[in-house]
């Protein structure tokens, strides 16, 4: 080192420190990001198990001169669908490459999917089955695990049926595996099943698909490159898509406006040209307060609500109660900030909405979706490059998994539980529909349905047609009094193959009901909260399961693209895919044989490809007919082809068709379908993607048209508004002779959903028309409890005053098998002793339950505390300094131990805190209680042990989004 | 001669942690190591900003500059890299960096990394490019390979960016004229005057 | 007197305490010396020998097909 003087006047080539301002500037910065935090201090909290840790690593780094193979998958973390391209040598993933031909994240990564091989890597796995055993972890081994777990179930079966067990699947299976898992139930003969788009998206199927035919996202992330305008209702990609916002912010650069309404000043917001914040709870109010606004100054879409939208007088009608002062009154969004986001929308268009679990996860969860769409309709802008309803899903597979009905109220593709919709699957399957039935319990009782056939409320109804269980309720199916449950005994053996219990909601009552089951079985790749927050001593089973990086098969992405995975390294330690274990448990539970009728299976592992040929045999409704294998790999291997903003292939060998073919890809995969980049788009023909309103309830309703009036898609032979196809339709066109011989057999009697020929679809598309129908859509719902969407205040409201305008629902007695209350708990007031809102949300390093990434050392690091956003002022009125441990108690009696973070992010009389957290209950560290070796490296309190009753009217949706609480401190 | 630049994009930038997380992989940091972060300013309020800031890779590095044992190398190409045989972890390189780049784990953390520890632009350091010893040591050699530092080509919404320093300011330049604003080229002042 | 002593032991103090609030501009910095260590291999290739891979590979990255 030589000491030399630099003078000032040649600065430039020295170290610029500028003036002292700028100096101070820097010092406090350093302070301020924990900078100046010696590397030492921190690397002294290294727990000695890390040091281990780093040692193992080296076995699974790259070596030299070792030759390096590149495999491709697709991120598991969220719905964008990111591409993620690992190096492999010999059999150990030793690195991940950007992947810089997927059209969907052009090689980008969040900090999720850049940790990825980690799950390669897996130290905290779960690493063989087990057993609780007098209050002891126990190794045993697969076949001993399937033959006491198949024995106990056989054993319930016999003296309670087959719905006192419950299947609860995944939005982490793939395709093929969500679709077996839900065939499993019907043969194993319950719909007591369901998964995590219950409590994600529900509501959002529910009204979406019965606004305007399909519940699924419209446009694409990538289609927002188009978007003039971008509203994000309770939606913070920032942190729950992060690689959207790559689109995003590549649309606010072309000039799009973005606003984003919201109680919590997001990382989103943080991006937005205007922010509208909102109190949690008030979503309808504020999307009425817009369109007031809207209406008022006459900025609707005249023309288009003439032609496609049924019912807006009505909706105009409860709009007209919601003038700046009322809306003010109950959101809190003063007039010019509510009046400037209605006028960005109208004078940006097309404009899209996006929208997520803050919409979602309401008592009236159906009714904000409904609002959003209705919104979109009155500017026009659905159907529309640019516009739509871009509703992000959660995890990579809550789409595929949706659509393959791994739920308690459908089959796969959304058919619903009625007699046809069970007829139709069991032709798919080959399977004697008597034989199926016969699988069920016999009893029929108070029951409802909602599918594809409509609504039946109250009637009677075989438990084979009667919605089962959901998944936010399932505990409620084992503590509420027997008389009082739709079935024939409790719930008395949880199967949860992928599933977060920190999800849910009432810890409390979720222990007690643990504890009260004959058996527990979890298969994941962590032993996760379930394992540890309850007091089981005996028959909790844990079976590994292996992620689907060690496996292979097909995901859809939240656009409704399928994405081909391959399989990157075999399954670790003694872990098994979810399809081979579905299998063992099949052959144990006697039905192996007609559940894998036209599926081979090699060593227990059914043959993925011949699942996806098997959907794609019944997947009419929604269009998973044209996606085989074979074109679902070629996609994966030419998608550098895709242009990133239409995502169609320009030239090549697939020119001309869509990315991941979203669905719906019509017809057989001969017919070559495209699939369909924004639905019910008519500047384009059907066959080459283009869509119209689905015709889905009837044609008429009260002596008004429910049929599009005057548009149709391009190339339409018919040209206005027409019913959905079916064979008598096409005879009366003339059509019917357009089928082949062997098509006019399997069309005859049939429908566009139920023909398994694919010759009405065929045929329909000839002509330029939708399978489905031409219709409009429709504003008013009016087989919902709330025909037009309108605001109820939350179960737990701190606003008393609205309590009377706006009471929540009736207590009912039969909902999905269980009585449901609503009105008896919002008739107490808990505000005084709970003044505090309580809301939650994402942290970017996490996702879901959390249990992968507080795994994995790389993300858990990042994210070490289980905290509560406080605003300064609550914060003050309590005594609380930032970073203190606090409790957090709840009007059901729950509380939680956490630490405060003291911010202006949540508004005066709000707090939030993250949902990822797991491994501690109610103040007590459950580290001791997880098998040796599993113990996540960073534990914390489940917000959702504290949080309440409440669940939407439609769906069951359960209410996370607000309550109410108090903080002290602890 | 083309200088090696980061530039962190702060319009862009949603503090995802990607490029944290992409680093931690490819060279397998240590826990409590971090040879990259992301900082926010004015956290939750309006204006809020993040950015990610590693080792810039400074033109007249004073890293280099107050080091006693001269363990620090520049390449042709404006990487600066050192030698961890050399370094004695006095910490005097941690007070000189303006960005606040050099960490020092414990010893038994990590191997030889006892030594300070940073960001290497995925050079890696003075073994022979690409060897076990190379990787133990300094992590992996993206440059050697003809690649770019995994951050920033990772990076969520394109917001770091690395590579050949015309090149970056190139596409930077376009996106701020996009967007019709002034450039805000943080941290360029003090690490690449002299370019 | 004492109250002068005071005003002047005051004003010393100010003063003193003011200098904290200067920073000088002109800092002194320092050239690195000899780089000591072993011989990077990296070293013996031309920059401009990889400048070009590097460039194809930034316009990869940063590429909006």
């Amino acid at each position: 080192m030589k000491l030399i003087k630099k003078s000032n006047g040649t600065a430039a080539t020295g170290v610029a420190v500028g003036t002292p301002g700028e100096a101070i500037g820097r010092r406090t910065f350093l302070r301020r990001s924990g900078l100046t935090l010696g590397g030492g201090a921190v690397a002294a909290m290294l727990p000695p198990a890390m040091m281990r840790k780093a040692e193992a690593a080296e076995g699974f780094s790259p070596k030299a001169g070792v030759a390096t193979e590149l495999r491709r998958s697709v991120c598991t973390h969220c719905s964008v669908g990111c591409g993620v391209i690992a190096e492999v040598q010999n059999g150990v993933w030793t690195g991940q490459e950007p992947d810089f031909e997927s059209p969907l994240n052009l090689g980008a990564h969040c900090a999720k999917g850049a940790s990825v091989r980690e799950h390669g890597i897996g130290e905290r796995r779960l690493k063989y089955p087990m057993k609780l055993a007098g209050g002891k972890w126990q190794r045993l081994s697969w076949d001993q695990a399937i033959n006491e777990i198949g024995d106990k179930m056989l054993a319930i079966r016999e003296e309670s049926g087959p719905d006192s067990v419950y299947w609860l699947g995944s939005a982490k299976h793939n395709n093929e595996q969500s679709y077996l898992f839900r065939k499993f139930a019907a043969y194993w003969g319950t719909n007591n099943v369901d998964h995590q788009a219950r409590i994600c998206h529900s509501t959002t199927v529910a009204g979406v698909a019965n606004t305007w035919g399909y519940g699924a996202m419209t446009n694409s992330y990538n289609d927002m490159h188009n978007a003039k305008a971008m509203i994000f209702v309770g939606s913070n990609p920032a942190e729950a898509h992060p690689v959207a916002m790559q689109h995003i912010l590549r649309a606010k650069e072309n000039g799009a406006k973005m606003i984003v309404c919201e109680p919590r000043f997001t990382r989103t917001a943080a991006h937005a040209d205007h922010f509208v914040r909102i109190r949690p709870g008030s979503d309808v109010a504020i999307i009425w307060g817009m369109l007031w606004h809207i209406f008022e100054n006459g900025w609707e879409d005249k023309e288009y609500i003439a032609q496609r939208v049924y019912g807006m007088d009505e909706i105009r009608a409860e709009v007209k109660k919601w003038t700046p002062e009322e809306t003010e009154r109950v959101t809190g969004a003063p007039e010019a900030v509510v009046k400037e986001a209605a006028k960005i929308l109208a004078e940006n268009r097309p404009g899209t909405i996006v929208w997520c679990m803050g919409g979602t996860q309401h008592t009236i969860g159906n009714n904000n979706t409904r609002a959003y769409c209705v919104l979109q309709l009155a500017l026009g802008n659905i159907g529309k490059s640019g516009g739509g309803a871009n509703i992000f899903r959660g995890h990579d597979n809550v789409q595929g998994a949706t659509d393959l009905g791994v739920l308690s109220h459908t089959l796969p593709g959304y058919y619903g539980l009625s007699e046809g919709s069970w007829k139709h699957w069991a032709r798919v399957w080959e399977t004697d529909f008597e034989w199926l039935k016969a699988r069920f319990d016999k009893e029929e009782r108070a029951g409802e349905y909602m599918g594809e056939d409509g609504a039946t409320d109250g009637k009677p109804l075989h438990s084979m047609h009667n919605n089962g269980i959901t998944v936010s309720r399932w505990y409620d199916g084992v503590l509420e009094d027997k008389n009082n449950i739709q079935q024939r005994d409790r719930i008395r053996a949880m199967v949860f193959m992928g599933h977060a219990v920190n999800s849910q909601t009432r810890g409390p009552e979720m222990k007690k009901a643990m504890e009260m089951l004959d058996i527990m079985v979890i298969i994941d790749p962590h032993p996760t909260h379930a394992a540890v927050m309850n007091d089981r001593k005996d028959g909790t089973y844990l079976l590994p399961a292996a992620t689907q990086f060690e496996t292979y098969g097909s995901v859809t992405a939240s656009n409704r693209s399928l994405q081909w995975r391959d399989k990157i390294i075999e399954p670790v330690w003694e872990s098994l895919p979810d399809h081979t274990i579905l299998y063992k448990f099949a052959k144990k539970l006697g039905f192996a044989d007609e559940l894998f009728k036209n599926i081979k299976v090699n060593n227990d592992e059914p043959l993925i490809e011949d699942i996806t040929r098997e959907f794609n045999r019944g997947m009419w409704t929604i269009g998973y007919t044209g996606q085989s294998p074979e074109r679902l790999k070629a996609h994966m291997e030419h998608r550098k082809t895709f242009n990133t903003t239409t995502l169609k292939a320009e030239g090549g060998p697939l020119d001309g068709q869509y990315y991941g073919m979203p669905w719906p890809s019509w017809g057989t995969p001969e017919l070559n379908h495209p699939g369909t980049p924004v639905l019910y788009d008519p500047s384009m023909s059907v066959a080459e993607g283009g869509l119209t309103f689905r015709a889905r309830f009837g044609v008429e309703r009260n002596g008004v048209n429910l049929l599009a009036e005057g548009v149709y898609s391009v190339g339409s032979e018919i040209r206005d508004g027409y019913p959905e196809f079916n064979d008598q339709v096409l005879k009366q066109l003339g059509w019917w002779d357009d089928l082949t011989d062997a098509e006019k057999q399997a069309a005859e009697g049939k429908n566009w959903k139920t023909d398994l020929s694919g010759g009405i679809q065929r045929v329909a598309i000839k002509h330029g028309c939708a399978p489905f129908g031409n219709a409009k859509a429709r504003a008013v719902v009016w087989n919902f409890p709330d025909p037009v969407p309108i605001h109820r205040e939350p179960l737990y409201t701190p606003r008393r005053d609205l309590v009377a305008d706006y009471p929540t629902y009736e207590d009912r007695k039969v909902f999905y098998r269980l009585p449901t209350r609503y009105g008896s708990i919002q008739a107490q007031d808990f505000s005084r002793e709970y003044p505090l809102i309580f809301t939650s949300g994402r942290l970017v390093e996490y996702e879901g339950g959390g249990e992968e990434q507080r795994s994995n050392p790389w993300l858990a690091e990042l994210q070490q505390d289980m905290f509560v956003e406080i605003n300064p002022k609550d914060a003050n009125d309590r005594g609380l300094k930032d970073g203190q441990m606090v409790w957090m108690k709840t009007p059901e009696g729950a509380q939680i131990r956490v630490k405060t973070m003291v911010t202006r992010r949540v508004a005066p009389g709000v707090v939030w805190t993250p949902f990822h957290f797991g491994g501690h209950f109610q103040g007590q560290d459950l580290a001791d209680k997880y098998p040796e070796g599993t113990v996540p490296y960073v534990r914390g309190e489940a917000c959702n042990t504290a949080m309440t009753y409440g669940y939407d009217s439609v769906t069951q949706m359960q209410e996370t989004k607000v309550t109410l609480c108090q903080i002290t401190a602890a | 001669m083309a200088k090696m630049k980061f530039l962190c994009d702060a319009e862009r930038c949603i503090e995802c942690n990607g490029c944290v997380t992409a680093c931690k992989n490819e060279h397998e940091v240590p826990w409590g190591v971090n040879r990259r972060r992301v900082v926010v300013l004015d956290d939750g309020v309006p204006g809020e900003k993040s950015i990610s800031v590693a080792c810039m890779h400074c033109t007249d590095a004073p890293c280099a500059a107050v080091c006693p044992v001269d363990c620090f190398y520049t390449t042709d190409d404006g990487i600066v890299l050192h030698d961890k045989d050399l370094c004695i972890g006095c910490g005097y390189c941690f007070y000189a960096c303006p960005f606040g780049a050099p960490q020092y784990p414990q010893k038994e953390a990590f191997g030889v990394r006892g030594k300070m520890d940073k960001c290497t632009f995925c050079a890696g350091g003075p073994s022979a490019d690409n060897s076990d010893e190379e990787y133990e040591r300094y992590g992996r050699n993206r440059i050697a390979e003809g690649k770019l530092p995994l951050c920033a080509e990772m990076c969520a919404t394109k917001a770091l960016l690395a590579g050949d320093g015309d090149m970056v300011a190139d596409i930077y330049r376009q996106r701020v004229f996009k967007r019709g604003g002034r450039p805000q080229t943080w941290g360029w002042e003090t690490a690449y005057k002299a370019s | 007197m004492p109250m002068r002593k005071l005003a002047l032991a005051l004003g010393l103090t100010a003063a003193v305490g003011l200098t904290g609030c200067w920073e000088d501009a002109n800092v002194t910095v320092h050239e690195p010396g000899q780089y000591k260590g072993q011989k990077d291999p990296l070293l013996s290739q031309q920059a401009s020998a990889r400048g070009e891979a590097l460039k194809k590979r930034f316009q990869l990255v940063q590429a909006d097909r």
